[in-house]
């Protein structure tokens, strides 16, 4: 039987597979005595397109670094069923080595031994799809704050990972490129994509969200 | 001032017929300096990408002991060479002393400190999301080293031109280990020391002029290497 996925957006329903791909238990991130981060319990399966929902500093980015493993130092229980090669963390705000877009865009690939050729079809095809395939030979000191945004995803977007953490994907983005790049998510098959953003967030862009609020006093978190 | 003024044009005068005595010399400075700092940033790069990166005991210490050799004297550095390539020293046999293959292993310790702090500083100074951002995309402990080096290169640049600089013109460690043998050992800064003290000022002003013209053009490569690095 095809499960089914609660929603609390107006969202596509999408297959997934049953085993799950995260599980974390009693999760607490702490940094100097004060928990910054703490999750009772969360399941996610393979193909999901999950929202992470919570206020400033109820740790949606931390719970992101620790799915990424960027994050060690934690209690509780986290199992995330991919090699670490397999997941990609895109940052609230991305980094883009110096050189070119498309050395940024390729530097994944290259990182896999993928051929040059290759490589830089694959970075112009996502290029493409996220609407800035003309910058490919701009320095990226050239670049604005949404281009350098669109160009970081297109970075994460053509190593197809299994996971795929994307923290604030739509920040300084307009209205087209919000909705190229949600197009861009949601064409992503295979991928679990985990998405820390505003709300509230585009029509289909997720299949269901999950709400943290971590903050020591504050409601634990609840999902749906 | 008259003297300065008549050694300006003697200066000019040999330097524009290529006199051998000071030709010699400033080739023999720039290949020795040239291949110093070479051998210097070889190891130096290595070890300053390792104490930025890797913790071990001991490396606040090692730190700290490549910070406080940036101010070592090249006189002390040339008289620890000397006592250890001279015939009685543990490196005797190795039959250096007084040539210029003694200068450039001196020189090699002069530079050192240099390129190993100041790697080490633009390395610890990275912003942590590039070592996030190149583990995350999956590349490998060679690959983000790399990445690390290419974004600090301006940085690397500079102390290759500050650590050239140095050996360029430094006197002590020439002096004491190569001995200042004509045609053999003599470089710039040597050359001017003992013309001067000899009494052939014109000639010591050209070297000067040499050393000066040398350091004004690292100069020159310095300001174009930031600009092209800005414009990127």
């Amino acid at each position: 039987m095809k499960p089914t996925i609660s929603m609390r957006h107006n969202v596509t329903v999408q297959p997934v597979s049953e085993k799950p791909l995260i599980a974390a238990k009693d999760l607490a991130v702490k940094k100097q005595g004060t928990t910054i981060c703490h999750v009772p319990e969360l399941t996610i399966t393979a193909g999901e397109r999950v929202g992470i929902m919570g206020g400033n500093g109820s740790g949606k980015t931390t719970l992101l670094r620790v799915l990424a493993g960027l994050e060690h130092d934690h209690d509780g229980i986290c199992q995330v069923a991919t090699e670490p090669r397999e997941r990609v963390f895109v940052h609230q705000a991305p980094y883009l080595m110096r050189g070119t877009v498309l050395f940024n865009v390729a530097y994944g690939l290259a990182a896999r031994g993928v051929a040059t050729a290759e490589r830089n079809a694959s970075a112009h095809s996502w290029l493409a799809q996220l609407g800035v395939d003309q910058l490919d030979d701009r320095r990226i000191a050239n670049l604005s704050g949404g281009e350098r945004r669109r160009v970081a995803l297109a970075r994460a977007f053509c190593l197809s990972p299994r996971l795929l953490l994307l923290d604030e994907p739509l920040a300084d983005l307009d209205e087209a490129g919000i909705e190229t790049v949600s197009a861009a998510i949601a064409s992503l098959e295979n991928t679990t994509v985990l998405i820390s953003s505003p709300i509230p967030l585009p029509d289909g862009l997720v299949t269901r969200t999950v709400s943290i609020d971590s903050i020591e006093g504050m409601p634990a978190a609840s999902l749906d | 001032m008259d003297l300065l003024w008549e050694g300006l044009i003697e200066a000019f005068r040999l330097i524009g017929r290529f006199d051998p005595l000071v030709m010699n010399a400033a080739w023999r400075s720039l290949w020795i300096s040239l291949l110093a700092v070479s051998l210097a940033a070889l190891v130096g790069i290595a070890i300053g990408s390792l104490l930025a990166r890797c913790k071990f005991f001991g490396r606040g210490a090692l730190v700290l002991l490549f910070r406080a050799g940036m101010g070592v004297p090249t006189v002390l550095i040339g008289l620890v060479g000397y006592a250890l390539l001279s015939r009685r020293g543990p490196l005797g046999p190795l039959d250096m002393l007084y040539t210029p293959w003694g200068i450039v292993a001196g020189e090699f310790f002069l530079a050192l400190p240099i390129i190993v702090t100041w790697t080490h500083g633009a390395i610890s100074n990275l912003d942590p999301r590039v070592a996030e951002t190149a583990l995350t995309l999956g590349a490998n402990t060679l690959r983000r080293w790399r990445t690390y080096l290419s974004e600090v290169r301006m940085a690397i640049y500079l102390a290759l031109l500050t650590a050239f600089a140095r050996c360029f013109t430094e006197l002590g460690i020439a002096m004491m280990i190569g001995g200042n043998i004509k045609y053999r050992t003599r470089t710039l800064a040597t050359a001017t020391a003992m013309e001067t003290s000899a009494g052939e000022f014109a000639r010591g002003v050209a070297m000067s002029l040499l050393l000066l013209f040398g350091a004004m053009l690292l100069t020159f490569a310095i300001a174009r290497l930031m600009r092209t690095e800005e414009e990127r």
